[in-house]
């Protein structure tokens, strides 16, 4: 076995543990049963980052060093609180005609392994891990704690003090299980995060009746979508932030038709999750509770208190970390209608003939599609991301021009899990989703109006 | 043609474009790279991938001060170093946990107990404590 097999098989089996502690916890974000299957392998990859980020500052508040036997007793810990939280099985089976095209389903495994390749050829280098991610989490780990000079510090004001410690702590987690910093095997966590992407859509889009060969061929796009997993982005924040903006969008809109019991608790953990990766998605989180206000039901109201709350509650454990030093990338006061022309005209100038023939296609099949509540709401959170992304060049220290051409394609890549989802929800079969047919006890949504058609026309 | 074909002509048509725009050539490459560079220290690995591209030599020289610097080290100074970000990064990362600047340092000298990692020639009177291929490294500051 060569020396990187070797890592990488130990990295492997940390994950796994951690993706296993991980469904464990699942079982009080969503019920059992094989409906919810293939997203409740998403999710639980989903928490067992998240048990393996969370065990490490935990451990640190405890004064013990993290390892093997605080992370063990971090995720017996949560997956007895789950157990106690668990939801009922679902009854109803599986949606039928899931035969799937299996040449489809090739073409999404060939993509899975393409990027697989490109993730693990050599150790994470992005400039943005670097000189963020990978230096805050090999910190930690060297450290065991988190230096003040990283906030504090103008000499380190290019590792962005202000970001969320999510990534850097799921690093430094994975780590001290490891026993050593190894930031090539630990590119591993970046094909898994695109594995449990195309879980979460794939499960997401079969719960709500959509055609096995339309949530195939979203995936498959998806699964080869290389501005995003590309080996490039491997290691920085924009592949985790696009499995998060899904899990928030897809939870947003199960909450608001109230599909299940679990659908609120999913909100809640998703908009934690995601505030805890980037600092838009805490701007994520509050444009999904904007969206919920926007209806009139009771869910809405409910589901927009969820999902800032856990959000806000993320931002304010940071709060001890909070950069002391003044923003360094942007300038408030220098914002102008003729800033924002330039970042559009920018943006505008990197459409090119590829990517102007798959927007065209995109929203070709928007309009074909039909309205549906659910793809309407999802599709309402990506035009609020595009459109931050869009706008906050305007405000850039170095011009509005250098802003785009350097972030925009890699910020708005993330976008295109919530993209595949809300266009690709639009062709479901049928005017109830399948989250909407009977549900058992212990399932149940909070007393209210009954659950709506999801398909408006 | 009613929506549902349409559809999934034109998901196939973005499935394929997809797929076609892909720089698919790049991945036997990638396969060869893996091979050779697996049985390799991590170390080598990074030297040979893309991180260090920018300059090989000076990712050595990193290398080689991680592995001659005292544990308790509080911090490096470096020196000779060219002045564009990307060296500064894969510095401090290279050398993590250990603290790393470029200056300018308030007192005008880096604090006490740090080391100076000289990239290139080392000054002549310095007290110079370990000698690399790249560089030197000096002090601790007093």
């Amino acid at each position: 076995m060569t020396a990187f097999a070797g890592s990488l098989a130990s990295v492997a089996g940390g994950i796994l543990l951690a993706g296993a502690a991980g469904w464990l916890c699942a079982a009080a974000l969503l019920p059992a049963g094989r409906l919810f299957r293939a997203e409740r392998y998403g999710w639980s990859f989903a928490v067992g980052c998240a048990l393996l980020a969370a065990f490490v500052p935990l451990s640190l508040l405890l004064r013990v060093t993290p390892g093997w036997i605080p992370f063990l007793v971090v995720s017996a810990a949560a997956g007895v609180t789950a157990r106690a939280f668990r939801l009922e099985p679902w009854p109803a089976p599986g949606n039928p005609t899931a035969r799937a095209s299996k040449l489809l389903l090739a073409l999404v495994a060939l993509g899975v392994c393409a990027y697989a390749l490109r993730a693990l050829t050599e150790p994470m280098w992005a400039n943005d891990f670097v000189a963020i991610w990978g230096l805050k989490g090999k910190t930690i780990f060297g450290t065991a704690g988190y230096p003040e000079r990283f906030y504090r510090s103008p000499a380190l004001s290019f590792s962005h003090p202000e970001y969320p410690l999510g990534l850097p702590l799921l690093y430094a987690g994975t780590a001290f299980l490891l026993g050593r910093w190894d930031d090539h095997a630990m590119a591993l966590l970046f094909p898994l995060f695109q594995v449990a992407t195309l879980c979460v859509l794939w499960g997401w889009l079969r719960r709500r009746s959509v055609p096995p060969a339309a949530a195939l061929l979203s995936a498959g796009v998806l699964a080869w979508f290389e501005p995003l997993y590309s080996g490039f982005l491997t290691g920085m924040a924009d592949v985790p932030l696009s499995f998060g903006a899904l899990l928030l969008g897809t939870s947003l809109a199960d909450a608001l038709e109230e599909t299940d019991g679990g659908a609120l608790r999913r909100l809640a953990f998703a908009s934690a999750l995601i505030a805890a990766i980037k600092n838009e998605g805490l701007f994520l989180a509050a444009a999904a509770a904007a969206i919920a206000l926007l209806s009139t039901r009771r869910s809405g109201r409910r589901a927009a208190l969820t999902a800032l709350s856990a959000a806000l509650v993320v931002r304010t454990a940071h709060v001890p970390w909070r950069s002391r030093l003044p923003l360094a990338d942007f300038d408030l006061g220098s914002g102008s209608w003729a800033r924002l022309g330039e970042s559009l005209a920018a943006a505008a100038a990197l459409v090119g003939p590829v990517l102007g023939a798959g927007l065209a296609l995109a929203l070709l099949l928007v309009a074909i599609g039909g309205r549906h509540r659910a793809g309407d709401r999802i599709l309402g959170l990506c035009a609020c991301a595009l459109g931050a992304y869009l706008t906050l060049p305007a405000f850039a220290v170095r011009g509005p021009e250098w802003l785009v051409r350097t972030t925009l394609p890699r910020t708005a890549s993330a976008l295109a899990p919530l993209a595949c989802a809300a266009i690709a929800v639009r062709f479901s079969v049928g005017g109830a989703s399948s989250g909407s047919t009977a549900r058992p006890r212990g399932s149940e949504p909070r007393p209210g109006p009954p659950a709506p058609s999801t398909r408006e026309s | 043609m009613t929506a549902r074909p349409l559809g999934g002509a034109a998901a196939g048509l973005l499935l394929a474009l997809v797929v076609a725009s892909q720089s698919l050539a790049e991945l036997p490459r990638r396969l060869r790279t893996l091979r050779a560079f697996a049985p390799r220290e991590l170390a080598v690995r990074r030297l040979g991938g893309s991180g260090a591209a920018f300059d090989r030599r000076y990712f050595s020289f990193l290398e080689n001060t991680r592995r001659r610097l005292p544990a308790s080290t509080p911090g490096v100074a470096l020196a000779g170093v060219p002045g564009d970000d990307s060296h500064l990064y894969l510095a401090s990362y290279a050398l993590a946990p250990v603290f790393v600047s470029v200056g300018p340092f308030p007192s005008g000298h880096p604090p006490r107990g740090w080391i100076v990692a000289s990239y290139g020639e080392a000054p002549a009177a310095a007290p110079v404590f370990a000698r690399l291929p790249e560089g030197a490294l000096l002090g601790p500051v007093p």
